[in-house]
């Protein structure tokens, strides 16, 4: 009995914070919006389809925060993988376009890493210059102009298309979380994820390669931004350098709200998609709600910070 | 935040070809060559309105990014929606992401309403936005521009948008009419492919050089980023110390333009510039540099657009592309210019309230 209480005691609350929240917004809205349309199938599909790309960097985050990184380039790595993966669409086979896409992701991924893990530069300011470089790389690289996509097969695996009625996208998450949670909680890779961010000098002891580890986390989120791309291109049937623009506040929410840390050591693949669907229901159900842009704007907020308030509180001493 | 700023990313693809040819000089076309139509021939007889208040139609309005422009655009929608009696079921904003509006459009959707009006964030792309609404039959109508593909008539009902060339040309008979139709004047454009700005710096220079023979552009540069005119205007300036007035292609770049010319001391060189903004309005006032500010009636935009879905929605032909008027905002007519363009009094500030 005094196992179980103790047992109890040091399960830590504030990680179940999202999935109540994220139960407590799928009843409210259900209620409010019960004529409106938001429980249809369409709708909630929906909702997971258009948290894809969200949930697929966010996964990408977990990992490079658990390890006590940070990677702020993701927004325009979206942005230069879809262009140069719709660019390549144009005149070759589909899978020569999604290779580059995620090559390109990866690429820049392995940059930022080489930066960061051997020449300890922090993950914070490599990844703030290189959002910067670019930035400007996807406005230079077609001068502004869109890149329309028009490959079926790219657009039925990464957009609009089904497997057995089962929209692409929502294969995507599915799939992708799947493989994120396996490897982030049941892989010798996730352990040293963890390990090196709980304390890099340990794991340093213990003979983890701690710089290899630093280094790909970077590349496996830049690789997650890149298929992101992918998926958005997919979606629009083209690409634009404007795509993901305002991508990274939102997963970096949807991280944290999940119940992963900031100065790493602790996150939850689950909990980041939860995380991410939960800024899906709102933006969806504050529209249905016919919401002003502004009230949207205000009670998205409130509620974030509600959420954040839970998760986040420090505990007393 | 101004009209411009509010579309100088949104309007793409079309806008190369407007600006490369199709736009016939000092006239106002659509993004695909169309010609403008006055705004003000988009009308309903009482008969059609008792139908369309009687039909129980609803609409959805998908707007590309907050501004003022947008806000009175959205204000003309719902004050012409509500008179029509048609209810608004949504509004949603996507910050100029078109994977956004895509969520936003397809969102809405879930209320299936009879109406959607927009403003596509990126016409190449938009096309997989607004399939959805077409899907269910949804009568879209578009602001500035129409995704690429869609044929007016069958995808959508109509376009409306600014004249801009008109714009173009009252900046340049103000400019002309604060300077007494003589003077050395700096020209700066935006350079970009942006069918919004190329049309309306193209019409400014068009009517200086052909209707004022006694202006001469001494000085003309683009500039794509809004805080790189501060140096644009240095630059003028150091090779043409008496500058009499200076074109700045929106409200922005001239906020820095305004900016430059304070720190030089200049109280000589006037400015002219495209849609409202306080700072430069206060200046005017106050009898600074800025002598006029050319405005789109934005209210009256939302106002047609929101009319004409409705007239599509009980089988009105319409006509591709309707305009709005433009108004040259100066001194003199600040309160009623402000309450023109964006159906709302002007700040206290300007007023002196």
């Amino acid at each position: 009995m005094a196992g179980k209480l103790s047992q109890l005691r040091s399960i830590d609350p504030s990680r179940y914070v999202v999935y109540v929240g994220f139960v407590l917004i799928l009843v409210g809205f259900s209620i409010v919006l019960r004529d409106d349309g938001f429980l249809t199938t369409r709708n909630l599909l929906n909702i997971v389809q258009q948290t894809t790309p969200i949930t697929i960097m966010a996964v990408g985050m977990v990992f490079v925060l658990t390890a006590g990184e940070i990677d702020l380039s993701i927004g325009p790595i979206v942005a230069v993988s879809a262009l140069l993966s719709a660019v390549v669409l144009r005149e070759n086979f589909w899978f020569l376009g999604v290779a580059t896409g995620l090559l390109a992701g990866a690429a820049i991924g392995a940059v930022n890493g080489l930066l960061v893990a051997y020449m300890r530069l922090p993950s914070f300011l490599v990844t703030l210059a290189t959002m910067g470089f670019l930035a400007g790389a996807a406005r230079w690289l077609t001068d502004l102009q869109s890149v329309p996509v028009t490959n079926d097969t790219f657009t039925n695996i990464f957009g609009s298309g089904s497997l057995f009625g089962v929209p692409s996208l929502l294969l995507w998450s599915v799939g992708f979380v799947f493989l994120g949670h396996f490897f982030y909680r049941d892989s010798r890779y996730g352990a040293h994820v963890h390990a090196i961010g709980d304390s890099a000098l340990s794991a340093r002891a213990v003979g983890i390669k701690v710089d290899r580890v630093r280094f790909s986390v970077l590349v496996v989120s830049g690789a997650c931004a890149g298929l992101a791309g992918l998926l958005y291109a997919g979606r629009l049937h083209g690409a634009r350098y404007t795509l993901g623009e305002t991508d990274l506040l939102t997963v970096i929410a949807a991280v944290i709200i999940g119940g992963t840390r900031l100065n790493g050591g602790v996150g939850t693949v689950v909990g980041a998609l939860i995380g991410s669907l939960l800024m899906g229901l709102l933006n969806n159900g504050l529209i249905l709600m016919g919401l002003s842009v502004s009230e949207q704007l205000m009670v998205r907020g409130a509620i974030l910070l509600l959420a954040i308030a839970l998760t986040l509180r420090e505990k007393r001493a | 935040m101004t009209s411009v700023t509010g579309r100088l990313t949104v309007v793409a693809t079309a806008l190369l070809i407007a600006s490369t040819g199709l736009v016939a000089a000092g006239t106002t076309t659509g993004p695909n060559g169309e010609t403008a139509v006055p705004a003000s021939s988009v009308t309903l007889t009482p008969e059609e309105e008792d139908k369309i208040k009687s039909g129980g139609y609803t609409a959805g309005l998908a707007w590309h990014t907050p501004s003022d422009y947008t806000a009175a655009v959205d204000r003309g929608a719902h004050d012409e929606f509500a008179r029509l009696g048609i209810e608004v079921v949504a509004v949603s904003d996507a910050g100029f992401d078109p994977a956004k509006q895509k969520n936003d459009v397809e969102t809405m959707m879930a209320k299936e309403p009879t109406i959607i009006l927009s403003l596509p964030v990126d016409p190449d792309t938009a096309s997989e936005v607004y399939r959805p609404a077409l899907e269910a039959g949804t009568i879209v109508a578009f602001v500035d521009n129409a995704p690429t593909g869609y044929v007016q008539g069958t995808d959508y009902a109509t376009i409306v948008s600014d004249d801009l060339a008109q714009m173009g040309e009252k900046a340049a008979d103000a400019m002309a009419a604060a300077l007494g139709e003589k003077g050395k004047v700096g020209y700066l454009f935006h350079d970009a492919n942006f069918y919004v700005t190329n049309q309306r710096d193209g019409a400014f220079k068009e009517t200086i050089e052909g209707k004022y023979p006694n202006i001469e552009i001494v000085a003309e540069m683009g500039m794509a980023d809004p805080a790189k005119a501060e140096d644009v205007i240095n630059a003028f300036l150091i090779k043409n110390p008496d500058l009499d007035a200076v074109y700045v292609t929106w409200a922005e770049p001239a906020e820095f333009v305004l900016a430059a010319l304070r720190n030089n001391g200049n109280t000589h060189t006037k400015i002219v510039t495209l849609d409202l903004s306080e700072l430069l309005a206060l200046d005017m006032v106050k009898d600074g540099s800025v002598v006029a500010i050319v405005a789109d009636e934005a209210y009256a935009i939302g106002e047609t657009l929101a009319r004409a879905a409705a007239a599509s929605v009980i089988g009105k032909d319409l006509e591709p592309f309707y305009a709005v008027d433009a108004i040259a905002v100066t001194k003199d007519n600040v309160k009623e210019g402000w309450f023109q363009s964006l159906h709302r009094d002007p700040p206290a500030t300007l007023t002196g309230g």
